[in-house]
């Protein structure tokens, strides 16, 4: 009797204790936050491995399918796999094991092919084994822990397998880019001259465009140096708005810089100090949005990877006019005909003008972005203090994603057109994907 | 007896460990000075503050000069040391290396401006030294201007800069005095640089645009009975833009016409200049026609005869570095992209290493840093050419160093990210204590003969680890030898006493002397001959950067027993010879004491050649841009042309002409009249074929009708495998000189033709083919087809390479292809050859031809262009002639440190990756640079973390796994030398290269002359990748060997230099022996 009861007391102990640690581990992982830390890591490694806007919005966009897709397994009522959605994807139909934790299982997903797709892979080891570290000191226990990440790490494997057909790799070995002498085509700038990025980003398979060439821009003014021309009055506005600019348009630019890699140079002093991209800082954006929401994890992956998507086919979608017009840079057309020593705000980053990446992205991103979570989000942007520069705040997406685009005019980087065009085009990349897939089962 | 000799240089060394305690020898030539005991104390420090530091004024770090005179006609060296936060001192020699500092007394100190250069020499015509300082206009709070010293005697002096109209206030770096106009006073040419953002490229153009920052030429008026100096810049030639970057002037006679003309060497994108004197007070800068490459970064110069022609040569100074670690992770070279926008802006080619241009004496300069061995010595600022053994061959000093390195690739790359979150400003202030410090050691390279130097400064005694700026030799004692001082930063300057005179070498100490202003003979030139040899140097008191030596000339003699003579070319072109020399003393020669002789014959420009006419040009075309699709590849194939065949194709016994076109021009065939002009025959079908670049060409009867028949080999490297306008075509001749296509004569095979050799190889009475391949388009390194092609007996042929060389068969890249007789048993065995590649032997057995590797060529393996057989000694056995890359590249070859060609496509993108790993010291790393590599091989960067540790590699292994390599195509490069496989008995060669001079270049044919043991040589290259530069140094050279020796046969030339020859052909015009040199991109031109 009283043995049994001892035992019964020693059972329910047991049972609560069990429950007790089951609901304690359960909660270990309930919002964003692990995921917001592994993607600012990402965001670093990608600064100091220096890889630039189209590829740094491939990397955003792999590492955070592996993981929604760990979300749309593990929790199919509420969530849609994307693996069979997208452009050239088949389903991943695999089992999804009992004895895991999902969200860790995510985690894992996303740090295995985040760390498959940038250099710096010790920075990305050394980051993921605290978090596991302190995960595991939260009570999640080691056979769980390690079918959870094993999991991850499969799903991870069917996303590195499906990236690996996207030409990427290819396009490594395809030709660089030749530089025209035809007047009107872009010229490498200063003060790096360096050449000129991707030029064979077109032939990346896209998520959802059908083509590269889905949504082509409407083209530049014809070029010209007749000083009446619709070019040359482009020019000159850009050349103008740099003499007459207020500091709040200054600080504009500058908040919207977000170029990977400036280079500095005095005399036989040269070094590169470098930002987040513009996908980057939307993937910033993105991740602060989900936690002013108050999103659980599934959510905030949900956002992140729509963002990177719709990030990734703006910049497809971009390049490829890029590429197409190949138009001459504000800087090096005003240095040849308005101003020889005319330098502009920003440095001029290396490829075509016509569209603005900025534009074409922001606005991608911001109809995403607002879609998930309305227009009427106030938004601290807090994304660019780490690089020296204030919070900014906006009432909504697309007041952010305004802002982004007409930055690049206030920078001296971009004429007016590039901006307005690469704004249409940015929406209608963003309309497009919300039309062709879903992460949400239909009700 | 061993114990009582060493004693003495035991306790020498001891005392040397008190003085000079880094010293590694016991007793070096050269022993520091302990300032203690000499009281030269000057230190030159510096403190980067928040106005005067690297970011505010690029050359914070240029450091300081020094000069030596006789300032008091004492007959002793007295010296001046600038300063840049820190006064200038002035030390008087008192004799026996005791120094005493009058600045103040003299009041030369500078006045508190930052100086940098300084020159020495009689501005005023009073017969006394006057000093000019140059200085930094405005930096931070100090401002400044040059300043004139004009010398009062008993070391009293007085600034009078303004009173000169000398007070130049800008950014000076140096000067030089010197008489350009033969008026008989001391002109300047004053050196300046500017610092507005050279990283922004400004169209070459540009430099026509004069400004008040730029270089500045003023004339004395003390002739014309005025004091002062008249600005004459605009009129004068010389360039005065935005665009200099000045950190070195020499003024020399380099077109040896009796004028000065002076040589400017500029830092960043601006070329060099080299002024050649008018004579009219004007000058033109002529560098693009008489050099082909200079440093980029071109820092200090010096100008002297190295070699004992009587001819000076240029050095100039850059900042690659030697050491292997330091060079794997510091800029090198342009990216190749950038390179190519430097050119479109119309820059000349220019390279970041020391440059060494020899003096040709027709008006060019060969350029052979690297063959010479003196292409490094890190951030260099001084050289300075001496004989510093006085063993009769001058050497190569400079001076090194910079206390922040900003070439540190980790610096430029990875500094920043740690703290971005700081104002620009401040970011600034913390790069500068970012940057990387490193102190080396200076270079001292002996010339051991021949224009061959080795870094002996460590035991030489120059060893110690230092920043050293300005430099100047002087011999302070008076001994006969030429000491060392050098201006150090952050630590005492070095004196270095020479004590050569236990060596037992003579020599001649030579001042001169005239009347008029110019007393000591600024610009004139002494030339020492004895025991056939010469030794001449020039008087100025500006070499090598913002320093200068005394105007008294020292020649190491060596072991010469007497003098015979001594010509002086006087600064006004008269000419003296003095005879009754004396060895070992300190002579002076004064203008009017020696016997006149007749001023040079004027140089009548080596006599007109009277050569054939032939009106034709090779129009190169490019349509791939290679290095966009073939980033590593080293070297181009898309300009291997144009095709040249030689043969009579109308049967009147004169020699007929193919040139083949390249891409879209027309190949052409020229009919020899008897009067020797060339006719040209219309051919409709070769202008239907235009498309088609071609590169080889042969005249052979190939039907069988006994006319001669025309094969056309094409190539370009443009097109892929198997396109059509890569097929090679035969026409077939009816005797007249008019060819029709004969479409089926040859299997469609469509690689990028090389070579052809023509051969009975079958012995049916119809002759074959040897097709050679050097490249599979767009895959460098890869294994392209080679062909064996037998002839059906109508003109028709048949693909059997594999039937007779065997189903394994790998040509590797073919270049040359020839079929000889090696071995005198009456059948012909095919040699072939090309990059990577050895001298491959097939002897014909039965049906097949069979590979053998003869004695004495197993590592024979280099970059082969060419083969040619043919006894050349008269022993009866058939020797190997080949023209290879030669000596003269960055790229080093012997058979214990082979090249090595790494092929495989290692990140398994599609595409191989050719690379290339060369030794540095023990190691085996890639010659690429890291940035290049990753470029090609992206994953590569997750390897190494930074560019430090990549650096540490040793070895392929370190770089790819040992499964990589084991599938890679591995071949090695053992000898780059051009030169003759003799063989010596039957089966046995060894190999005699050609003299050094062949080896400046890339030899591209061999032409054998009509008197036995003679070769005409050609080649030079421009299509290597930017890393290796272009090689254009090379003049048409003709050597005959006699008695185990080569002899230099004169060579005439209808064009002179540089020549990118690809053929030489010996042709026969108006009963005349020509040699047809061929041209890519150019016209034929005519050597003999």
């Amino acid at each position: 009797m009283r043995l049994s009861r001892v035992l019964l007391l020693a059972l329910s102990f047991l049972v609560i204790y069990s429950c007790q640690e089951k609901q304690e581990y359960s909660q270990v992982i309930s919002d964003g936050t692990y995921f917001q830390r592994a993607q600012n890591r990402i965001t670093e490694v990608i600064i100091h491995d220096i890889f630039s806007p189209p590829v740094a919005a491939r990397i955003y966009s792999y590492s955070s399918l592996a993981a929604y897709e760990v979300v749309a397994a593990t929790d199919p009522e509420n969530y849609v796999s994307l693996m069979g959605q997208l452009n050239g994807s088949q389903p991943i139909d695999l089992p999804v094991p009992q004895n895991i934790y999902p969200p860790l299982a995510s985690l894992a997903a996303y740090y295995h092919v985040g760390t498959a797709l940038i250099f710096s892979e010790e920075k990305m080891h050394e980051h993921r084994d605290a978090v596991f570290a302190e995960l595991k000191k939260k009570g999640i226990p080691e056979d769980i822990f390690e079918a959870s990440v094993a999991y991850g790490q499969v799903i991870g494997e069917r996303i590195r397998d499906y990236s690996k057909k996207d030409n990427y790799h290819q396009s490594r070995s395809f030709p660089k880019y030749s530089v025209s002498t035809i007047a009107g085509t872009w010229q490498p700038t200063p003060p790096a001259y360096m050449e000129a990025v991707e030029p064979h980003w077109n032939k990346i398979r896209p998520f959802v465009l059908d083509s590269a060439a889905q949504f082509k821009p409407g083209p530049p003014p014809a070029f010209s140096t007749d000083p009446n021309s619709e070019f040359f009055q482009r020019a000159k506005e850009v050349y103008e708005i740099s003499q007459s600019m207020t500091s709040e348009q200054k600080d504009i630019a500058n908040f919207w810089d977000c170029n990977p890699y400036k280079m500095n140079v005095k005399g036989h002093v040269m070094f590169a100090t470098k930002k987040i991209t513009p996908g980057g800082h939307w993937m910033g954006i993105a991740s602060i949005a989900s936690a002013a929401a108050g999103k659980d994890w599934k959510a905030t992956v949900e956002a992140l990877t729509l963002t990177a998507i719709s990030l990734n086919e703006a910049f497809i979608s971009c390049w490829d006019e890029k590429y197409r017009s190949k138009l001459v840079r504000p800087e090096t057309f005003i240095n040849q005909h308005i101003d020889e020593n005319w330098v502009p705000l920003l440095q001029t980053p290396p490829f075509p003008e016509h569209t603005s990446g900025h534009s074409v992205a922001s606005n991608a991103a911001s109809y995403t972005l607002t879609q998930l979570f309305g227009d009427k989000l106030h938004l601290v942007d807090s994304t660019e203090v780490a690089y020296g520069l204030p919070v900014r705040e906006f009432d909504s997406f697309s007041e952010a994603a305004e802002e982004a685009a007409i930055s690049r005019f206030y920078g001296g980087i971009h004429y007016l057109p590039a901006i307005e065009e690469g704004g249409k085009q940015g929406k209608q990349v963003g309309e497009l994907i919300w039309k062709k897939i879903s992460t949400r089962p239909k009700k | 007896m061993a114990l009582h000799i060493r004693t003495p240089y035991l306790l020498l060394g001891l005392i040397l460990l008190g003085t000079a305690c880094e010293s590694p020898q016991e007793d070096p030539l050269f022993l520091l000075k302990n300032p203690e005991e000499t009281g030269l104390r000057f230190e030159n420090r510096l403190q980067s503050t928040e106005e005067e530091n690297i970011l505010d004024y690029l050359y914070f770090y240029n450091g300081g000069g020094v000069a030596a005179g006789d300032l008091d006609n004492d007959g002793l060296v007295d010296l001046y040391f600038t300063g840049n936060q820190v006064p200038n001192k002035l030390f008087r020699n008192k004799g026996n290396f005791k120094f005493e500092d009058l600045t103040d007394s003299a009041g030369v100190s500078g006045d508190g401006g930052w100086s940098t250069g300084v020159t020495m020499a009689d501005v005023n015509g009073d017969g006394l030294l006057d000093i000019y300082v140059c200085q930094v206009g405005k930096l931070g709070k100090t401002s400044g201007s040059n300043k004139l010293y004009i010398n009062q005697g008993q070391f009293n002096f007085k600034e009078s800069a303004a009173a000169y109209g000398l007070a130049y206030s800008g950014y000076s770096t140096h000067s030089v005095f010197f008489d350009y106009d033969r008026d008989g006073d001391l002109d300047l040419y004053l050196l300046n640089h500017n610092v507005k953002s050279p990283e922004v490229f400004a169209k070459a153009e540009n430099r026509n645009i004069p400004d008040a920052s730029g270089d500045k030429l003023y004339k004395n008026l003390l002739a014309e009975g005025k004091m002062g100096f008249e600005d004459v810049t605009v009129t004068s030639g010389i360039y005065s833009s935005i665009l200099g970057f000045g950190l070195g002037v020499a003024a020399e006679d380099f077109n040896e016409d009796g004028w000065l003309d002076l040589y400017v060497s500029n830092d960043f994108t601006e070329n060099d200049y080299l002024y050649l004197n008018q004579q009219d007070g004007t000058f033109k800068e002529s560098l693009a026609e008489m050099i082909s490459s200079t440093s980029r970064y071109s820092m200090g110069n010096d100008a002297a005869d190295l070699n004992g022609d009587g001819l000076p040569e240029i050095f100039t100074t850059d900042m690659l570095p030697e050491n292997p670690e330091i060079w794997m992770k510091s800029v090198g070279e342009d990216k190749a992209e950038i390179y190519q926008i430097k050119k479109q802006y119309n820059y000349q080619d220019q390279y970041v290493r020391n440059h060494l241009q020899v003096n040709l004496g027709n008006g060019k300069f060969a350029e052979v840093a690297l063959f010479s061995g003196v292409h490094a010595s890190d951030w260099s600022w001084s050289p300075l050419l001496f004989d510093m053994d006085n063993d009769g061959l001058k050497d190569i000093h400079v001076s090194n160093g910079i206390v922040k390195r900003p070439n540190d690739l980790d610096f430029i790359q990875y500094s920043q990210e740690a703290d971005a979150s700081q104002p620009l400003e401040e970011l600034r202030k913390k790069q500068i204590e970012l940057l990387p410090s490193l102190k080396i050691a200076n270079f001292a390279w002996k010339q051991v003969g021949n224009l061959r130097f080795e870094n002996q400064a460590s035991s030489l005694g120059l060893g110690q680890e230092t920043y050293s700026n300005g430099s100047t030799y002087a011999d302070l004692d008076n001994d006969g030898d030429l000491d060392l001082v050098l201006n150090n930063l952050d630590q005492e300057s070095y004196v270095y006493e020479n004590r050569s005179e236990r060596l037992g070498h003579t020599f001649a100490s030579i001042a001169l002397k005239q009347e008029g202003f110019n007393r000591q003979a600024l610009g004139g030139r002494v030339q020492v001959f004895a025991g056939g040899k010469q030794w001449s140097q020039r008087v100025s008191t500006s070499r090598g950067f913002q320093s200068g030596p005394e105007a008294k000339l020292i020649l190491g003699l060596g072991k010469v027993s007497a003098i015979d003579s001594v010509r002086v070319t006087w600064p006004n072109g008269d000419r003296e010879i003095f005879l009754d020399m004396s060895l070992g003393k300190a002579t002076v020669l004064e203008k009017g004491k020696g016997k006149a002789t007749a001023p040079p014959r004027l140089e009548t420009q080596a006599k007109e050649m009277i050569s054939p006419q032939l009106v034709w040009s090779h129009q190169e075309k490019d349509e791939v841009d290679e290095l966009k699709r073939e980033y590593l590849a080293p070297k181009s194939f898309t300009r291997m042309g144009p095709a040249v065949a030689v043969g009579d194709v109308n049967a009147d016994g004169l020699d007929d002409l193919y040139l083949g076109g390249a891409m879209d021009q027309a190949g052409s065939l020229y009919v020899q009249n008897s009067q020797g002009n060339f006719d040209q025959v219309d051919n409709p079908m070769f202008d239907l074929l235009a498309k088609a670049e071609d590169v080889a060409a042969a005249f052979a009867d190939f039907n069988g009708d006994g006319f001669v028949d025309l094969f056309v080999g094409s190539a370009g490297n443009e097109y892929e495998s198997g396109n059509l306008y890569n097929f090679d075509r035969i026409f077939f001749g009816n005797g007249k000189g008019e060819f029709q296509f004969s479409m089926n004569s040859l299997p469609p095979i469509g690689e990028n033709t090389s070579c052809v050799a023509v051969h009975d190889i079958d012995q049916d009475g119809d002759l074959d083919l040897f097709v050679g391949s050097a490249v599979r388009s767009g895959d460098y390194g890869a294994n392209p087809k080679s062909s064996l092609l037998i002839n059906q007996g109508n003109g028709i042929f048949k693909d059997e390479t594999y039937a007779w060389l065997g189903a394994n068969f790998q040509g590797g890249m073919v270049n040359t292809a020839i079929w000889a007789d090696l071995d005198g048993d009456g059948a012909s065995s095919l040699l072939l050859s090309g990059d990577w590649q050895g001298i491959r032997v097939f002897d014909l057995k039965g049906k097949s031809l069979v590979e053998t590797i003869p004695s004495g060529l197993e590592f024979s393996s280099g970059w082969i262009n060419v083969l040619q057989v043919t006894d050349l000694n008269g022993d009866g056995l058939q020797d190997i002639l080949v023209g290879n890359l030669g000596g003269n590249s960055k790229l080093k070859a012997s058979k214990e440190k082979p090249i090595w060609l790494y092929h495989h496509d290692f990140d398994g993108n599609g595409q191989a990756d050719p690379l290339i790993f060369h030794y540095m010291g023990e190691k085996l790393v890639p010659f690429g640079t890291r940035d290049d590599l990753i470029r090609q091989i992206p994953s590569l960067k997750k390897k190494h973390t930074s560019y430090a540790e990549y650096a540490k590699i040793g070895s392929p292994e370190d770089l790819f796994s040992k499964e990589l390599l084991d599938q890679s195509k591995k071949l090695p490069a053992f000898e780059f030398h051009s030169g003759v496989y003799f063989q010596e008995s039957k089966g046995k060669f060894s190999f005699v290269p050609f003299p050094d001079q062949a080896q400046w270049a890339p030899i591209f044919d061999i032409s054998l002359g009509k008197t036995p043991g003679q070769v005409w040589l050609g080649g030079n290259f421009s299509g290597f990748r930017a890393d290796l530069g272009k090689s254009l140094n090379l003049p048409p050279l003709s050597y005959l060997w006699k008695d185990g020796a080569w002899i230099p046969v004169p060579v005439q030339a209808s064009v002179q230099g540089p020549l990118e020859l690809r053929s030489l052909r010996p042709l026969r015009i108006a009963q005349q022996d020509w040699i047809l040199g061929i041209r890519n991109g150019s016209t034929p031109v005519w050597i003999r």
